[in-house]
């Protein structure tokens, strides 16, 4: 093997890009996080690079693969800051963006409303065309209406512009040809059509995703350009893959194109990395809580694989995609606790945020928040957060924490316990819409916690879900830029439709699913993928044909249609409790996923100094279950090493979080250097 | 009904909120899963349905986020009806309650089936799991169960008194054999009977979980918690309503039988923390379908509360309690047997922007111009050419939501009472032989004001390859949504048949109008008031009409004279 062979992960986040680099010559691992550059992300990436290289000693010559986690699109939608934008419909139904599902977003509030779309009326075009419900045309194509709408796009200066027709996810022709005529007299605009960006029913789903696609286009193809350029002339070697929502990583050149598959691509590098660490530790039933400041997301891994979703609002405008199935709570450590009219105590979605962040910051907060609680019980050290370059006063937290223990007439260390209690209680919640709501039962699963405040709160969400194992990854504060270096690259391709789930249609399955190979094939290719690094992954969308929602089957290969039924079956039972087995059974849509497997890093080292019999380095009073304070020994994490056992209660810090034993809890760290707690009332 | 002391000491905030949290959790568990699993179109996309915990007294205790307001008191209404009927120690574990009827079983119209399963922790019944969802079809005289022209209750489909279709978990095929032969398309109704059968079960396995968690002590306290933290929570707010009587009156267009303009009239008397709502004076009931049982009446008036005057409080039996109604029985807002009921939510509508007009004279800064204020029903009915099946296509349309004191109003949504989703065209033109020609805004129909009224919507449907009947209902088609300090009334909604000989304007409430494949039914919805006066008008927000298209230039010069309109 040769001298240098590094894997880079890079996660670009709206306050710091994260890096996590693994040398697989020499088991070397480096991390670096620096500031975002959120005018073009790129910028912090590049420079990054540099000094992570240069603070590390490898060169940057040597990066063989770069896998890249961004939340920049995320961030242009919810700032508003895309392009200038317009959409062409079929004639009649300009309107459909804005009408939506005619719902308002609050019942009870009269002065709620959905945003509006991202094209205003004016730039909401009209061509005249129809494709009928069985992918016939109805009203052939009228290219006189596309060129007066090219004069308009003209006229209005739009940047970008989203082509999206009725029924254009069964006959894409008249989305094509639009594309063509108007890329052919305005070659500047970026365009984007609904059947390519996401071929699937239900027309204001898919408009409104190809209308955020197209927003976000210019200004992402800007970002990936700058990226490309930059890389090619530092790591000319590096295979370069931007992490998609669904959890696999695409070539630069496709989210030039779809950047609005990079939704969820922060969150679902976390899912990837949490796959990872459970596989390292021979676990494959997850069920994760990556827990910031301001919100928590938790996702269910079952046999090592996340559940994809298909329906998500991304900055208030539904998005349909294959997604990390992932559920968002506004639970951070910056979560403020509060009272409400009704004298409830209630903890977020409110969040202190960064400025003035918890009181214990101070920098001027002096409201309550999940921070300051865990400062008073003594769980965070008031020597600080990220190795002590921060300190936190703990005067100030009890102040605050002890504006709602006043008016409870309650201590204000159980006032925290309280606190954290509701904090665990909301994120509860989130996990069991994900595990008991789907059918899966939570205390069949480990409880891996990561992100800055995940391991502080594991505790308090395993006993409420009746979990006995918890497991904190080696880096949880950095587990998502981890988790770029082990996502594959993917491709996702789909035939939506209807189709009776019978014998006579068996034939057109099959040839659904050749076709869609034949794809997969080309995109391989394309992608100079292997033959032995490639792989496939086949799902079923079924549902009654009285339904309007549908169940997902995942098979390796094509079964007969009598297996396909009694498996849809089985999935209804799961999800609802009940199947009803005379009822016609429709086939949704067919997804293929083309996988191309990466190399993958190994291991993490073990310290120079690390024992495994190690030493707490001092020890302090710290709040559990009881009413008094518990003199608990306070570990460095750098100082495990595999092998080692310890009792609770225990505090253990590391540069990026802070995790704790509770008394009786018993844990062991494992191998790849991740602690595996035994949860004390658990036996 | 007494019961023992409660044993424990009183509960803080903390651990109330915890298990709070867990019943909210399991009422947001029951309505996805109601509605995934559901056949109704009402249900799975419209999401016309709602599941809630009462407690064994039948108070409501927790209702889904999304459920319904008109659901509220339905709910309650099953459960007075219940506790009339049955001992406590005559319910057993397993027992399935169901009901729709406005009459006898506290319901609010037919098409809304009420599931209750009574929820035992140990030996001990602590409340009821329940839902409600509203069928595509309850039999009776049209298809859809919901079209104007019908006069008496028993032609809008099959009565359901309290029944128990389940006995100790033994299901009563009678029963069930009766609920299906009595509607059309019986395939589709045992599909929605069964998701609610399962989302009732699911609901009482969650409690009983919860249950074990907590002991039955502590639900029961935290029931009782709930609903008076509640309680004093709307009395706080309506005590910061100045005190006085708050009048204000409107009209119905049209019971689709034989009576216009039906007046409806209200006097809100605030006196201290109690608000009593004084509905005498409003019309005798009506031979058409547009009657209000006292329930939905009430919902109305607990929407009106919740959203005038504190929209995140908690949807339980508290509210319910402030509600005080005066009515006349056997009056349009308090009806009898046998009046039809099938369109009331119109009728609840028009309630609402009642309240909010009396209401907007105490507190102007929260209220809004009269909205669409119906709930524009088109319902498409005939036989698939493509199978020779029967099929039955229902939708309720929202329209203009009025002008607001800080924003224009909304154009285009579901207003007040209701908030279901529209079908999407796929959907509609997959499942049905139908085209949708057109959908979008109507133009010039938001009343103008500072703040200008939202739009009404225009929906063109037109069969293929079959003649279908169409049935409707509609409401502010002849008396305008008004504006608000100033602001003009929006445009009425209308329905018109584009036939071979042109335009034909329908009735308010047309039923069994046949219409060819050469043919298209035209739906518009009404738009809403506007909110201050339009002289005021910001001149961008007025470009911006312009602009849009959603304004004419002739509709501009009219309302607002004095403005420039150059681009």
């Amino acid at each position: 093997m040769q001298a240098d062979d590094w894997l880079v992960g890079v996660d670009v986040g709206g306050t710091f890009t994260d890096f996590y680099a693994f040398d697989r010559a020499s088991g070397t691992v480096a991390l670096h996080k620096t500031s975002s550059t959120p005018d073009n992300a790129a910028d912090a990436i590049v420079s990054g690079l540099r000094e992570l290289a240069e603070k590390t000693g490898f060169p940057l010559a040597a990066v063989r693969n770069l896998a890249h986690g961004t939340t920049v699109a995320t961030n242009a939608l919810i700032q508003r800051r895309g392009a200038r934008v317009a959409v062409v419909t079929t004639q009649n139904f300009r309107d459909l963006v804005e009408i939506g599902r005619q719902i308002r977003p609050k019942l009870y509030d009269l002065k709620a409303d959905h945003p509006m779309p991202l094209a205003p009326r004016e730039m909401r075009f009209e061509v005249r065309e129809r494709i009928g419900a069985a992918g016939e045309v109805v009203t052939a194509l009228d290219e006189a209406s596309v060129d007066a709408v090219i004069d308009k796009l003209k006229a209005c200066e739009a940047e970008a512009v989203a082509i999206a027709f009725l029924f254009s996810y069964l006959n894409p022709t008249h989305e094509e040809a639009v594309k063509a005529r108007i890329q052919a007299a305005l070659p500047k605009i970026a365009i984007s059509t609904s059947s390519e960006v996401q071929p699937e029913f239900r027309e204001y789903e898919r408009s409104s995703t190809t209308l955020l696609n197209a927003y976000l286009q210019p200004a992402f193809s800007h970002y990936m350009t700058t990226l490309k350029d930059a890389l090619a002339e530092m790591s000319p070697q590096a295979t370069v893959g931007i992490n998609q929502s669904s959890g696999g990583l695409m070539s630069v050149d496709k989210a030039r194109d779809f950047p609005i598959r990079t939704a969820l691509s922060g969150p679902a590098a976390g899912a990837m990395g949490a796959i990872h660490t459970a596989r390292l530790s021979g676990r494959a039933n997850i069920v994760t809580l990556d827990m910031g400041g301001t919100s928590a997301d938790v996702a269910l891994i079952r046999n090592l694989e996340t559940k994809l979703s298909f329906d998500r609002d991304v900055a208030g405008f539904p998005v349909r995609m294959p997604m990390v199935d992932i559920n968002t709570v506004g639970a951070g450590g910056g979560s403020l606790a509060w009272f409400d009219r009704d004298g409830l105590v209630k903890v977020g979605p409110v969040s202190a945020g960064a400025v003035p962040g918890p009181a214990c910051y101070g920098r001027g907060g002096t409201e309550p928040t999940v921070t300051d609680a865990n400062v008073v019980l003594g769980r965070l050290s008031g020597h600080g957060l990220l190795g002590g370059a921060m300190t936190l006063d703990v005067e100030a937290s009890r102040r605050a924490v002890g504006k709602i223990a006043d008016k409870l007439g309650f201590s204000i260390e159980r006032t925290a316990k309280g606190i954290l209690d509701i904090v665990s209680a909301n994120m509860v919640r989130a996990i069991r819409a994900i595990s008991v709501e789907r059918g899966h039962d939570p205390r069949e699963f480990v409880l891996m916690p990561f992100g800055g405040a995940g391991p502080l709160h594991a505790e308090g969400c395993a006993r409420a879900l009746g979990i006995t194992e918890i497991i904190i990854p080696y880096s949880p504060g950095i587990l998502c830029a981890q988790g770029l270096l082990v996502a594959d690259r993917a491709e996702s391709f789909v035939r939506s439709g209807r189709l009776a789930l019978a014998e006579e249609n068996a034939s057109e399955l099959a040839q659904l699913v050749s076709s869609m190979m034949a794809e997969a094939e080309g995109w391989w290719e394309a992608e100079a993928v292997e033959p032995q690094a490639r792989s496939r992954k086949l799902a079923i969308d079924m549902r009654y044909a009285s339904q309007n929602y549908e169940l997902q089957v995942g098979v390796d290969e094509l079964p007969s249609v009598d297996d396909l039924r009694r498996m849809f079956f089985e999935a209804h039972e799961q999800a609802y409790g009940f199947h009803n087995p005379a009822d016609p059974v429709d086939v949704m849509a067919v997804r293929l996923t083309a996988l191309g497997r990466l190399p993958s890093p190994g291991t993490p080292p073990v310290g120079a100094d690390a024992s495994a019999t190690p030493e707490p380095r001092t020890h302090r009073p710290v709040w559990f279950d009881g009413e008094a304070a518990v003199e608990t020994p306070i570990y460095d994490r750098a100082a495990f090493a595999p092998g080692t056992r310890i009792e609770g209660p225990a505090v253990i810090d590391q540069f990026d979080a802070t995790s704790l034993l509770f008394p009786g809890d018993t844990a062991h760290v494992d191998d790849a250097l991740n602690i595996v707690i035994t949860r004390g009332d658990a036996s | 009904m007494s019961r023992p002391p409660l044993p424990n000491a009183p509960l803080d905030p903390i651990t109330i909120e915890i298990v709070a949290s867990a019943f909210r959790s399991v009422v947001d568990e029951t309505f996805i899963a109601l509605m995934k699993s559901a056949y109704s179109t009402n249900i799975k996309e419209r999401h016309d349905h709602s599941t809630a915990i009462c407690d064994r007294d039948g108070r409501l205790i927790v209702q889904a986020e999304m459920s319904l307001p008109i659901h509220i008191a339905s709910m309650t209404g099953l459960m007075e009806t219940i506790l009339a009927k049955y001992r406590l120690e005559d319910i057993a574990e397993g027992d399935v309650f169901v009901a729709n009827d406005p009459h006898v079983a506290g319901g609010t119209h037919l098409p809304d089936i009420n599931y209750a399963a009574p929820l035992f922790l140990g030996d001990e019944l602590v409340g009821f799991v329940c839902n409600i969802a509203h069928h595509a079809d309850i039999g009776g005289m049209v298809p859809g169960s919901m079209a104007g022209g019908m006069s008496e209750i028993y032609q809008e489909g099959l009565r359901i008194p309290l029944v128990r279709l389940f006995r100790k978990g033994e299901l009563q095929q009678d029963l069930m054999d009766i609920f299906l032969l009595n509607a059309r398309i019986p395939d589709e109704r045992r599909g929605d009977h069964f998701a609610q059968i399962a989302a009732c079960r699911l609901g009482v396995r969650r409690v009983k979980e919860i249950g074990e968690r907590y002991g039955v002590a502590t639900i029961r306290q935290v029931f009782d918690e709930l609903v008076t933290r509640t309680k004093a929570r709307m009395r706080e707010a309506i005590a910061g309503v100045p005190d006085g009587t708050y009048r204000f009156e409107d009209v119905m267009d049209d019971d689709g039988v034989a009576t216009v303009d039906i007046p409806i009239r209200l006097a809100i008397i605030i006196s201290g923390d109690r608000a009593v709502f004084d509905w005498r004076g409003s019309s005798p009931q009506v031979s058409g379908n547009i009657n209000v049982p006292i329930n939905a009446t009430k919902a109305a008036v607990a929407y009106g509360l919740r959203a005038l005057l504190d929209p995140d409080i908690p949807n339980n039996q508290g509210i319910l309690d402030c509600c005080e109604l005066v009515t006349d029985e056997g009056s349009i807002v308090d009806c009898r047997a046998p009046a039809p009921v099938a369109a009331r939510a119109h009728t609840s509508q028009r309630l609402i922007d009642i309240i909010i007009g009396a209401f907007a004279q105490a507190i102007p800064e929260r209220a809004v111009g009269a909205s669409n204020g119906a709930n524009t029903t088109a319902v498409f009915s005939g036989k698939d050419p493509r199978t020779g099946r029967d099929y039955l296509y229902f939708e309720t349309l929202g329209g203009g939501f009025g002008g607001r004191n800080d924003r224009d109003g909304k154009d285009g949504v579901q207003v007040h009472i209701t908030n279901t989703s529209n079908l999407p065209i796929e959907a509609i033109e997959t499942e049905y032989p139908l085209r949708v020609v057109s959908y979008g805004f109507v133009e010039d129909s938001g009343g103008a004001g500072r703040h200008r009224g939202g739009g009404g919507l225009r929906r063109v449907i037109q069969p293929i390859g079959h003649h279908c009947l169409f049935n409707g209902a509609g409401e502010r088609f002849r008396n305008a949504p008004w504006g608000i300090f100033g602001g003009s009334s929006g445009r009425t909604g209308r329905y018109v048949l584009n036939g071979k000989d042109g335009e034909t304007v329908l009735d308010v409430k047309p039923s069994g109008v046949t219409v060819g494949p050469d043919e298209q039914v035209v739906i518009e919805t009404p738009g809403s008031g506007g909110y201050g006066p339009p002289a005021e008008r910001e001149p961008a927000d007025l470009r911006d009409d312009l602009r849009s298209g959603k304004y004419s230039r002739a509709f501009l010069e009219k309302h607002y004279p004095a403005a420039k309109l150059s681009d």
